[in-house]
């Protein structure tokens, strides 16, 4: 039928019939729009909380990180928002918010980062909550306390299936990785990408003994065929599917693929890299957001921040090595004492860390 | 009503006055109404569209500005951005980004002609694929890709598996292809909209003056020009500024596109955002290319073809032999563009571990279990569908007033201006756009007055529409472009009111066009990720964020049962929306667009 007839014969009745639906189709909708957003949106606009405290924003990219601000809220009554996030993009959101941080406290794993952070006088500084630290804990407290250890993982883990590999067959040193026998067989993460993945290539080249030393390793380790991936996930799953022999990952990632996996394994070369997961504070937080950031550094360290730190993501970030005394690895966790690892100076490497990761992407990953 | 000065709705531009020649000679009614009308929607456009991509694009310059480096004037890192792997990377880009451009409108037009006006059996199936192909976002095919033809993959595993396939898949070819394969959907949508406005008469014409159905081709595609060169551009646009293609297959192929270099310089630690914008100005500057070319293929043409003697289309019956190798071609997209996706996460989602083994007995469906037992998910899911359904509502009347503005303004600088930023902002990856948005709505001043908007749902909302408008508005202008002035006049002689002649002169024919177009933006936003990322309001994450959380934090299998569960929501959502249109929209609306049979 031409549509002209539709515009020119306009019979009152037949037009309500036409145009009811419509009216009801739309209705319906805005109808469902405002119960849909009321309902899911509680509270999205304007900042102050019911109790009047200021909300804490967390800027968050530990797999217990939900759990744990969930139990904060509980136990404090403190409203607390969680951006939860990869490190990556959460270091540019910080770096995007330079000149009006919208964070109260920043909660990632390595002290490279934090170290930069606070270079840049991001961090608020001089707060250590009164607790008994390990030895490793205690060695990971920078000296200006800009930024609080919450747990230890290492990086990185030699994760193989043994299925493929028996223990035997190993390498034991970076070295051997260089062999015709690991050719085209290791896998690692794209320290651009994965924020864990820097501190693990600024600690073997501090183990070499400077960049340079470091660079031309990994140069010799991409012509032996070094498969870089992005992330962890991706880079156990090629593991797996048999594209690599040995994934070079962060250690929680690999003992949580050996605990869900039959068959998968971990070891550990000499040396393995200490990666604290830490907390920083928003310099330019308000008092109120300050103290409310520092009670939850102090919820954290406690027994039961522990037990929810250890239970928020049992089969990934929750395997790390507690800092305070105390509080027992969970199972499946070796002895961190039988394992070499070493600590390498977060300053000096943090402030490599932009230039050391785009020569990474530029001669290794392309 | 009948006032020849009709009520002024800011985003609104009139038309014509009536009983005058369609040239641009304007009334005295329509002098006023563009005088408020352009302005308003020139505010509106630099506040939402402009101002975030002006902040981000400033930053390569004069880093000092937002804080990012000491320099108030550098060309450093434009330098750097055209230099080694970056520049490399941005040559890489170009030309996939033709090759997927062609690919794409190669398949799209026989994929829309086929599904619009042929019988060819289970159209409505094959529509509704579509809209599950623009759906996924871009990481998921690609990872599909990647579980299929990677040594010890699937493929290899049943032993179908070959060297050629792996060299096929990680590299340019296997980029190309999976990009080109969700531009597909850009494309039919454009040629769908384009192909319901044409009518039948022109084909009859040709066929009446003796021409074969080549020949009759010959005829009707010049006409589809602007829809043609619409879906190339989109397409062009989309291929340039994907990163999920560019970080998984392009990326383990070791084939740089500068889209990944841009990611890695705002992931990078710290993010070095002056490069990230350098690499941003080239990305634009690439989108000069499909402009000039179509503005070059289009000039001082009309493709107004819709008018109120438009006649709905026939199908052409398909031989038996024709409509064996149509759904041979159909099937043969969908199993590439879906099967293969399909394929790679349903697995995923059924195993154990992180989907290396494959084999009847790894199967279980503990994640699904653990997906609905976790009240951890279901939020998240409601909060997507909301922005999604609001984004897509808004961006559809946005959209329109875009779209026209972009063809009534006609040779005018200030249309081509607008068809540039558009596209520019398609160019642009949602990351860098969204970054844009921090730097442009986060100042300090802003917070101190009180408008901080930064970190609230109305923003990310905000960014959502400005980030779906660019392309709506691309694929609403094959449809606009066609719709002669005419049937508004016809209603407003017949004594209707300026708006009640578009209502029921104009919507009719352009109802379908928008139906869909409001699904393009449903499906683009439901499962969006770059902007979401990082404008979403802290303690309140969409979807996608839940599961790239999940997909991050080594929970592959449940990330991957958690984007199972939300693609087959939204679909639900897709198919409520197309039968709800088929059930309640007036009979004639359904004729035009559409075709007997």
């Amino acid at each position: 039928m031409p549509s002209s007839k539709v515009v020119s014969r306009p019979p009152s009745l037949r037009r309500r019939a036409r145009r009811l639906p419509f009216g009801v189709a739309v209705t319906g909708l805005a109808a469902a729009l405002g119960v849909l957003g009321s309902t899911v949106l509680p509270g999205a606009i304007g900042t102050a909380g019911a109790s009047g405290k200021v909300p804490l924003v967390v800027y968050a990219a530990e797999g217990y990180d939900s759990a744990m601000t969930a139990a904060f809220q509980k136990a404090t009554g403190i409203p607390t928002r969680l951006d939860d996030d990869s490190t990556g993009p959460l270091l540019a959101k910080v770096v995007a918010e330079k000149n009006n941080p919208q964070w109260g406290l920043l909660w990632v794993d390595g002290a490279t980062a934090f170290a930069l952070l606070d270079q840049q006088g991001l961090l608020y500084r001089g707060f250590e909550p009164n607790v008994g630290w390990t030895t490793l804990g205690k060695a990971a407290v920078p000296r200006d306390k800009s930024y609080i250890p919450t747990g230890i993982t290492l990086m990185p883990a030699i994760v193989y299936n043994s299925k493929v590999l028996s223990a035997s067959q190993l390498p034991t040193s970076y070295q051997d990785l260089l062999s015709p026998t690991w050719k085209g067989a290791v896998g690692m993460n794209d320290p651009a990408v994965s924020g864990p993945t820097y501190p693990f290539v600024a600690g073997l080249m501090n183990q070499l003994g400077g960049v340079s030393a470091g660079e031309k390793y990994f140069e010799q380790l991409k012509s032996n065929g070094l498969h870089v991936f992005q992330t962890n996930d991706v880079t156990l799953n090629a593991l797996e599917a048999g594209t690599i022999k040995l994934a070079l990952i962060q250690s929680s990632a690999g003992i949580g693929a050996m605990l869900k996996t039959p068959g998968i394994k971990v070891a550990f070369l000499p040396k393995t890299t200490v990666l604290p997961g830490a907390i920083g504070i928003d310099k330019g937080a308000s008092k109120t957001v300050r103290a409310e950031a520092e009670q939850f550094v102090k919820f954290v360290l406690t027994k039961e921040g522990q037990r929810v730190q250890q239970s928020g993501d049992p089969t990934g970030d929750s395997l790390y090595w507690p800092v305070i005394k105390g509080v027992a690895p969970k199972a499946g966790l070796p002895s961190i004492t039988s394992i070499d690892a070493q600590t390498i100076n977060p300053y000096t490497w943090g402030a490599r860390e932009n230039a050391v990761n785009q020569w990474f992407t530029n001669n290794i990953v392309q | 009503m009948t006032a020849l000065a009709p009520p002024v709705a800011p985003a609104e531009p009139g038309p014509r006055p009536l009983l005058r020649p369609a040239r641009p000679g304007l009334g005295r009614a329509t002098a006023t109404l563009q005088s408020f009308a352009l302005p308003a929607t020139w505010i509106l456009i630099g506040l939402l569209l402009l101002a975030p991509v002006v902040c981000f694009l400033a930053i390569a310059i004069s880093p000092r500005l937002f804080d990012q480096g000491p320099q108030w004037f550098t060309l450093s890192d434009l330098s750097q951005a055209l230099s080694g792997p970056n520049l490399q990377g941005l040559l890489d880009t170009v030309w996939v980004g033709v090759a997927t451009a062609a690919l794409a409108v190669g398949i799209g037009f026989p994929l829309a002609y086929l599904l619009a006006r042929t019988d060819l059996p289970g159209r409505g199936l094959w529509t509704i694929g579509i809209w599950l192909v623009l759906l996924l976002p871009s990481w998921l095919p690609a990872l599909g890709w990647e579980r299929l033809a990677a040594p010890g993959g699937v493929l290899v595993q049943l032993g179908a598996g070959d060297r050629w396939l792996q060299d096929v898949v990680f590299g340019p070819g296997g980029v190309v292809l999976v990009l080109a394969l969700r531009g597909v959907p850009f494309a039919f949508l454009a040629f769908t909209a384009a192909l319901g406005g044409l009518g039948r008469e022109f084909e009859d014409a040709a066929r009446v003056h003796g021409a074969g159905r080549l020949a009759t081709l010959r005829v009707v595609v010049p006409i589809l020009a602007p829809a043609i060169w619409s879906a190339l551009a989109i397409v062009f646009a989309e291929s340039v500024s994907d990163v999920g293609v560019a970080s998984t297959l392009a990326f383990n192929a070791h084939f740089p596109m500068a889209t990944y270099g841009l990611f890695s310089a705002v992931n990078n630690y710290p993010s070095d955002f002056p490069l990230a914008s350098a690499i941003g100005w080239l990305l634009v500057a690439a989108v000069v290319l499909p402009l000039a070319l179509q503005a070059r293929a289009l000039r001082g043409r009309s493709y107004a073809v819709l008018s109120g003697r438009l006649r709905p289309a026939g199908r052409t019956a398909l031989s038996r032999r024709g409509r064996l190798l149509g759904l041979a071609g159909v099937g043969l997209f969908y199993a590439l563009a879906l099967g293969v996706p399909a394929v790679g996460t349903i697995s995923a989602s059924l195993l154990r571990d992180f989907g290396g083994t494959v084999g009847l007995k790894e199967l279980t469906l503990a994640n699904y279990r653990a997906v609905f037992s976790s009240s951890g998910l279901a939020s998240p899911l409601l909060r997507s569908l909301f922005f999604a359904l609001v984004t897509a509502t808004v961006t559809v009347v946005a959209g329109l007033v875009a779209a026209r503005m972009l063809v009534h303004s006609g040779a005018r600088r200030s249309a081509r201006l607008f068809d540039f930023l558009l596209l520019a902002a398609v160019a642009l990856p949602g990351t860098v756009f969204a970054a844009g948005y921090i730097f442009a709505y986060n100042l300090p001043f802003l917070t101190k007055i009180g408008l901080a908007l930064y970190g609230t749902t109305t923003l990310l909302i905000i960014a959502y529409i400005a980030g779906s408008l660019p392309t709506h508005a691309r694929v609403l202008v094959g449809t606009v472009a066609q719709v002669q002035e005419s049937m508004v006049h016809a209603g407003r002689i017949h004594g209707a009111g300026l708006l009640r002649a578009w209502l029921r002169g104009v919507l009719p024919v352009l109802s379908r066009p928008l139906v869909m177009a409001w699904l393009l933006t449903f499906c683009g936003i439901f499962l969006e990720l770059p902007i979401s990322q990082i404008l979403y309001p802290p303690g309140q994450p969409p979807v996608s964020v839940a599961i790239n959380d999940n997909l991050s934090n080594y929970h592959f299998g449940l990330g991957m049962a958690q984007s199972v569960i939300a693609v087959l929501l939204a679909l639900a959502v897709v198919g409520v929306v197309l039968g709800g249109y088929r059930l309640l929209a007036p009979r004639g609306w359904q004729r035009i667009g559409g075709a007997h049979g």
